[in-house]
């Protein structure tokens, strides 16, 4: 009977198999194999030479700074929706049961219409004499004009502002699941908020917190739509250049190694994320 | 007759969308020269049938722009043929490097494409393209001879010139070169606009160092390179869409452009200038070609006799609102459009444009100065 049991869930699970393996694990593989080929941009023609002269290419300064600043302008929208992520989540997670349901569905609400409108959307709030800039104005907080939009500082904030749900919402979950008891008996023991936060919430919210900078962070880095509309085709990412080579110069190799590549750079962030996990307390 | 086509800037946009890199690199025409002294002449209007007996079966797949065909054009010809269909594809990017590995990679997918002659030369190169029956395509002589001597190897469907566009309001100085773009661009800095395509760009920085656009020596790319570098900090950015509509707002009052999208914007403000800058301009030619080996010739070539009469074509220069290769469609085409100085096609403007060329091998050195300068 046990057997029967395992035998169906193992049925179960082929449809997931088969796909992830049609189309994830192939298409990965393709990918892979490509990036040791070349190919000729006369005939197209493509020769499996296992040649490593693609990853070799990607050294080149040019390359290379774009893998640079897409490293950087990831990071800095991570750190921005941690800084805005972390309070609404640890806000939320404050608030009386069917508050947090209320509030949780309005940071998902984005969610509900269209990536691409949404960074469209982001062209004319951002823009010099939009909305942005009206309110900075109003509050004196900001005085002529914006110089945001088409620029790199455009596109940190187009990532923060699209991801900032990825990052709340598992930083909500580590948060809402803390023993409430823990913090008064904190406070029974003479902490102050400010202590018991760093010496308690804090540590017991960071496997959301690394969670959040994953999912925000690993795709980011990756990020191709929004450097393409809000930064005006100046800024390049190296997902732009992974798009360009093969939609416009059609070297399939070189772009899949760059791909590679970067897949290799995200790896090596789960890694680190993983080692940071273990290092948490549960 | 044409006031029941109305171009759709819906239409016109998709088409600019992917157009992103379209209009990269240009077959080498015969000849400039040739080309010019051949302006002027067009063959005799007429609308045949294809030279084939029986009546064409089968459907045919055409990798196209999204919208980039006559409205009614497809229903007609079906209705006309009712063997016969064309189902139209489309890739996020048709260019000369989007579509030929494309194509290659699945020859059996695609019967015809569309492309540019940079394309067309790519294609030849590449082994893809299938040799078309002339005489199957009698309405070929409905085309303006200086295109399809530009165009051998398919059907040319339409042209277009990189130049510039500005608000005669708001910029007073008045623009009539690429110099006096790049002289004004610290004073209009951050409202100026360049096109998101290699060729465009680096032929339009060549124009305005006084080289050719299809130029190999490497010592002239520099310079075109520097040129864009130095005027890179004062574009607010490189758009492949909206350029006209962005202008017409008054986002930017400069714009590096195409042809057609300013005659499309001047319809929604009348500021809009449009230049053919005195130090020559960069211009595309496309059209539709036949792939290797392709089961549906014979589908394709009724196809492209009838897309080619001239209602027809006045049916899909009014939808696209292109600039257009057969006058014998003249009557046909709106008068906002065949009308409009910036489509026209006079010895003057042709003599003050180059074609864009098939570079070869030197295609990675312009793909690398565009890497460069987008980079920076």
């Amino acid at each position: 009977m046990r057997y029967a049991g395992r035998a169906l869930r193992s049925v179960l699970a082929l449809p997931t198999l088969a796909w992830m393996v049609l189309f994830f694990l192939v298409p990965l593989g393709l990918i892979v194999v490509y990036s040791f080929a070349t190919i000729s941009l006369v005939t197209y023609d493509i020769s499996y030479g296992w040649t490593v002269s693609n990853y070799r290419q990607i050294h080149d300064p040019l390359y290379f700074d774009t893998l640079t600043r897409s490293i950087f302008l990831s990071l800095t929208a991570t750190i921005g929706c941690l800084l805005l992520g972390f309070p609404l989540a640890y806000f939320i997670s404050r608030q009386p049961a069917r508050w947090q349901r209320l509030l949780l569905v309005l940071v998902i609400v984005p969610f509900w219409s269209s990536f691409i409108v949404r960074t469209y959307a982001m062209v004319n709030l951002i823009d010099n004499g939009g909305p942005l800039e009206d309110v900075l104005h109003t509050l004196h907080v900001w005085s002529g004009p914006l110089n945001i939009l088409y620029r790199p500082k455009g596109i940190a904030l187009g990532i923060v502002y699209s991801y900032l749900p990825l990052m709340v919402l598992p930083i909500y979950v580590s948060l809402e699941r803390i023993d409430y008891a823990l913090i008064d008996a904190a406070g029974d023991l003479g902490a102050n908020s400010r202590r018991t936060f760093r010496r308690v919430t804090l540590p017991l919210a960071m496997p959301g917190v690394a969670v959040g900078c994953i999912i925000v962070g690993i795709p980011a880095l990756g990020e191709y739509v929004i450097p393409e509309i809000l930064g005006g085709g100046k800024t390049l990412m190296l997902g732009n250049v992974i798009t360009d080579q093969f939609l416009s110069v059609g070297d399939y190799p070189f772009g899949s190694a760059i791909a590679v590549a970067l897949m290799a750079v995200m790896a090596a962030a789960l890694v680190l994320a993983r080692v940071v996990q273990r290092r948490a307390p549960v | 007759m044409t006031d029941q086509y109305r171009p759709s800037p819906a239409r016109t946009l998709r088409r600019r969308d992917l157009l992103t890199r379209a209009a990269q690199m240009g077959v080498a025409l015969p000849a400039m020269s040739a080309l010019v002294a051949a302006c002027g002449g067009s063959s005799g209007s007429s609308s045949s049938g294809g030279g084939s007996s029986a009546p064409p079966t089968g459907t045919a797949v055409l990798l196209n722009y999204d919208g980039w065909m006559g409205k009614d054009t497809i229903a007609e010809f079906k209705a006309k043929y009712p063997g016969a269909d064309i189902k139209q594809a489309s890739l996020s990017s048709i260019s000369s490097g989007s579509i030929v590995p494309a194509i290659k990679a699945n020859l059996s997918t695609y019967d015809a494409a569309l492309g540019d002659v940079a394309a067309v030369g790519q294609g030849m190169a590449a082994g893809i393209i299938e040799p078309l029956d002339w005489s199957k395509i009698p309405n070929i002589a409905n085309v303006d001879d200086k295109f399809r001597k530009g165009y051998p190897q398919g059907i040319p469907t339409d042209y277009g010139k990189t130049g510039i566009g500005y608000r005669a309001d708001l910029v007073p100085e008045g623009i009539t070169s690429w110099a006096d773009v790049w002289n004004l661009a610290e004073k209009y800095s951050n409202k100026i606009v360049f096109t998101d395509l290699d060729r465009d760009c680096i032929g339009s920085a060549l124009k305005y160092k006084g080289f050719s656009a299809n130029t190999t020596d490497d010592g002239e790319l520099q310079q075109a390179l520097q040129a864009l570098l130095d005027i890179k900090p004062h574009l607010q950015a490189l758009k492949s869409y909206n350029i006209g509509a962005g202008l017409a707002k008054g986002s930017y009052v400069i714009a590096m452009d195409w042809d057609y999208d300013i005659a499309l914007a001047q319809a929604e403000n009348s500021n809009i200038k449009w230049v053919l800058p005195s130090e020559g301009a960069t211009a595309y030619l496309e059209g539709f070609f036949a792939v290797k080996d392709t089961p549906q010739l014979g589908v394709l070539e009724e196809f492209f006799n009838f897309f080619l009469e001239p209602r027809q074509y006045a049916d899909f220069v009014n939808t696209t609102g292109t600039a257009f290769v057969s006058n014998t469609a003249t009557p046909y085409i709106k008068k906002s459009i065949s009308g409009n100085p910036a489509l026209i096609v006079d010895p003057a403007t042709l003599a003050n444009v180059e074609f864009e060329n098939y570079l070869g091998e030197a295609t990675a050195t312009y793909n690398k100065i565009w890497d460069q300068f987008k980079s920076a």
